[in-house]
């Protein structure tokens, strides 16, 4: 019995050791097959080409210039190839990556931005093809919405990964909607309950009746600072990101007639831009490092965003939105009649490999072992990281619960449903620059919504002329098909 | 293999032999004095010409950089026309003349104020030099992540302008940066503050080359300071004044720094420059042969106001050597 039970004790010990060894070290925690097929891969590969000390340099979206050297180290411990990363500013990537279309140094192997940079690089020939390594190592795209996979393509091929749920949502202040006294004037103003809305007008309606100015008391609460109605991105560079979310359809038909032109897009326009009277006076020159802390400052009733700034809000030692965040599906547009949901992927990141490295399937390896579902969990968790929720997997995991807490993360996985894409094919940022220009000029009273259509749809045209219309009409065809956008023909 | 051994022993001395040969070659006289106008030349070449006549070249062409620069195909004058129908490209043109134009006179007053009161002073002045010159040292990246926290609506600038504002009745949260005219402003008064410096230094060296025995002798024969300011010295700083000018207006077209830091060229496209949509052209949207184009048109236009300006300075030149030989 005694001896039994020492065996016991011994199994038991060795069992909470493997476990507390395991549980610490993500490096002996390869369960993942894609994450593991990846580490042999590239062992092998290695092996067989004979490489000292292989080293692969990587242009890194300085966002994640605290988070991804983490799994860079554990990526050298496990395989022995050193990642160096150059972090650059997310605006001056797409022209090092086309400058090295013309060069051909390989001076880097992997590309780390946007997803929309990859049909301009794709169509430079800088990118690598992906499809004969992933039929080599078989990935896992398993939970992953249809959108997200189809970023990962171009025009038939295989091109980058995607470890990013970039798609925007609505954060209301959940301590505000649940407030009885705010829901009860709510109702008799508006004969709606209060909650997440259910269409773009009714979060203008709540934006409005919210907005609050400074001094003022209302439901038990005195305002010491004005309460903005609403915030979202208004920026130069940002206020497209959000217009799908107003169009609610895609932007050109099967021909790449543009639809903008239309009662839908002029609809669109004058929405996006009525709702900035409820939104911070400066909000036209915010980007993400002004947005993500002013509401974090409680300041504002609801933003519309990036998935990340929910996880701000609660992870931010400074923020005082912490547990009085509601977050939402986006909010229903009215597409010519039907109400749909659109949640834009308004950003991304995306990984990719260099064409002109002189290991592609090394590069390749990486990235494949990177966004594995193992490896991709624990780097959206990262409390560093700026990689978003976005596929099945994520679910149930502890640290991203912690992240971002298991009501948001329904949330998030309910909203990546309506993910669309914003533009997916060559010439993206001109075409999306184009709608920019308009839209800020819109907000600014400069034209109307109607010219503003107009300008868009000649400034389009024009685009699609200069790139190639047959070949623009070809990939958006294919595009369309695969599932960018949600919407079909 | 003695026949291996006595090889390897040869190449040296052949290759010495004729290292000696080109180094006697290069020695002789009607090559040496060739060397400088080859090693000029090529560098020019090499450095200007083969670029220039590259970016020619691929102004003809019909490429963006999404497509491999082997499927570039000729288009004629296709870049030409399209950059010259563009209302963004004259959009971009007239802003950045109306930039550079307020921005430089407000130069040009303000340094010549400052350098005409460093002047006079006596005690100090190495130290009103010393900072006065500071803002053009800042490196200009600096210098725009500053002006971006000073222009923020609840930023220093807007508190210091509340008494005012309030004043007036006017929204003292001044959104600097997001308001198409007061964005232009801003950029305006970032390029005034990093380079009047400049305009600073210009003059003061104007006023130190100032001959005192002409101010000495008009004060003898009566004259008042500002009758010695009016009828002496400032026909005397004409030169300075017109390299001033010159040099700034010539610098202040190529904005484009305060311009990307600030506002990435918005709202809109309020704050955009030539120098910037030139870069949103080539290096956002890849129109590299469009962008080409686009560069050589403003080359020709920027050539035939360089080309006004140093005859302004050549001419300026030869009427204030005039005037001191019929000084002297």
């Amino acid at each position: 019995m005694k001896k039994h039970l020492v065996t016991t004790s011994m199994i038991a010990l060795a069992g909470a050791l493997s476990f507390g060894l395991i549980s610490t070290s993500p490096v002996l925690a390869q369960t993942d097959p894609v994450a593991q097929r990846a580490i042999d891969g590239a062992k092998a590969y290695v092996k067989a080409k004979g490489l000292e000390n292989p080293q692969l340099d990587m242009l890194l979206n300085s966002l994640y210039r605290n988070s991804l050297p983490d799994f860079a180290a554990e990526w050298k411990e496990l395989t022995g190839i050193e990642i160096v990363s150059e972090p650059l500013g997310y605006t001056d990537i797409p022209s090092k990556i086309m400058g090295e279309a013309v060069a051909k140094t390989g001076a880097f192997d992997l590309f780390n931005d946007f997803p929309y940079t990859q049909p301009d690089a794709a169509g430079a020939g800088v990118l690598q093809p992906l499809d004969e390594y992933a039929a080599k190592y078989k990935p896992d795209f398993s939970g992953i919405p249809g959108a997200f996979v189809a970023q990962q393509y171009y025009n038939g091929k295989q091109y980058s990964f995607v470890l990013d749920g970039d798609h925007i949502m609505l954060v209301l202040r959940k301590d505000i909607v649940e407030n009885p006294l705010a829901q009860a004037e709510f109702k008799a103003a508006t004969g709606k309950d209060l909650g997440c809305p259910a269409t773009m007008a009714d979060w203008e309606e709540q934006a409005k009746f919210f907005h609050t100015k400074a001094g003022e008391t209302r439901w038990g609460i005195t305002f010491e600072q004005p309460l903005y109605g609403a915030m979202g991105y208004r920026s130069v560079n940002f206020s497209h990101r959000h217009f799908p979310a107003y169009f609610g359809g895609l932007l050109f038909d099967k021909d790449m007639n543009p639809k903008i032109n239309s009662p839908q897009g002029i609809k669109a326009i004058k929405d996006l831009a009525s709702i900035v009277k409820y939104m911070p006076e400066d909000v036209q020159g915010w980007g993400t490092p002004q947005i993500y802390p002013f509401w974090g400052s409680g300041q504002a009733y609801s933003v519309m965003s990036f998935p990340s700034i929910f996880g701000y809000g609660n992870a931010n030692p400074k923020s005082t939105v912490k547990g009085k965040q509601l977050p939402c599906v986006i909010p229903a547009t009215d597409a010519g009649g039907k109400m749909v949901r659109r949640a834009a992927e308004a950003a991304g990141t995306s990984y990719m490999v260099n064409a002109y490295s002189d290991h592609p399937e090394l590069a390749y390896l990486f990235i494949q072992w990177l966004t594995s579902p193992s490896v991709g969990n624990r780097a959206i968790a990262h409390p560093k990281g700026f990689w978003d929720p976005f596929r099945k997997q994520n679910l149930g995991v502890e640290g991203i619960a912690n992240k971002f807490s298991n009501e948001f993360l329904e949330k998030t996985m309910e909203n990546a449903e309506f993910t669309t894409s914003l533009l997916y094919i060559e010439g993206h940022y001109e075409y999306m620059k184009i709608l920019d220009n308009n839209l800020a000029d819109v907000m600014n009273g400069n034209i109307t919504a109607e010219k503003a259509a107009a300008n868009v749809e000649k400034g389009w045209n024009n685009v699609t002329e200069d790139v190639g219309r047959d070949a623009q009409i070809d990939v958006w065809r294919k595009g369309v098909e695969a599932g960018l956008y949600v919407d079909k023909f | 293999m003695a026949d291996v051994t006595l090889k390897a022993a040869a190449e040296p001395a052949v290759t010495k032999g004729a290292l000696s040969r080109f180094g006697a070659w290069l020695s002789q006289e009607r090559v040496f004095r060739w060397i400088p106008f080859v090693l000029v030349e090529g560098t020019f070449i090499l450095v200007i010409i083969i670029p220039f006549l590259l970016t020619i070249y691929i102004s003809f062409l019909r490429w963006r950089a999404n497509r491999p620069f082997e499927q570039a195909q000729l288009s004629g004058f296709r870049n030409y026309e399209q950059v010259l129908t563009d209302a963004g490209f004259w959009a971009s043109l007239g802003r950045t003349f109306y930039f550079a134009g307020t921005a430089v006179i407000f130069e040009l007053v303000i340094g010549f104020f400052l350098a005409m009161l460093v002047h006079r002073v006596v005690r100090g002045r190495r130290i009103y030099i010393t900072l006065f010159l500071i803002p053009m040292m800042v490196v200009p990246v600096v210098a725009g992540y500053n002006f971006s926290m000073i222009y923020l609506d609840s930023g220093p600038l807007n508190q210091l302008l509340s008494p005012f504002t309030n004043m007036l009745g006017i929204n003292p949260r001044i959104r600097w940066l997001s308001d198409p005219t007061a964005a232009q402003l801003a950029i305006i008064i970032a390029d005034i503050w990093q380079w009047t410096s400049l305009t600073f230094l210009i003059f003061l060296s104007g006023f130190s080359s100032l001959p005192p025995q002409l101010i000495n002798a008009a004060r003898v024969l009566g004259a008042n300071k500002r009758q010695i300011f009016f009828w002496i010295e400032l026909p005397l700083l004409k030169p300075a004044i017109v390299i001033a000018v010159v040099i700034r207006s010539m610098e202040a077209l190529k904005l484009f720094d305060p311009v990307v830091l600030l506002t990435f060229g918005g709202p809109g496209t309020s704050t955009q420059t030539i120098a910037y949509y030139l870069w949103e052209q080539v290096w956002q949207f890849n129109k590299y042969s469009f962008g080409a184009a686009a560069s050589i048109l403003l080359l020709i236009l920027f050539s035939v106001l360089i080309f006004v300006g140093i005859w302004l300075l050549i001419r300026q030149r030869n009427q204030f050597e005039q005037q001191q030989e019929t000084a002297t």
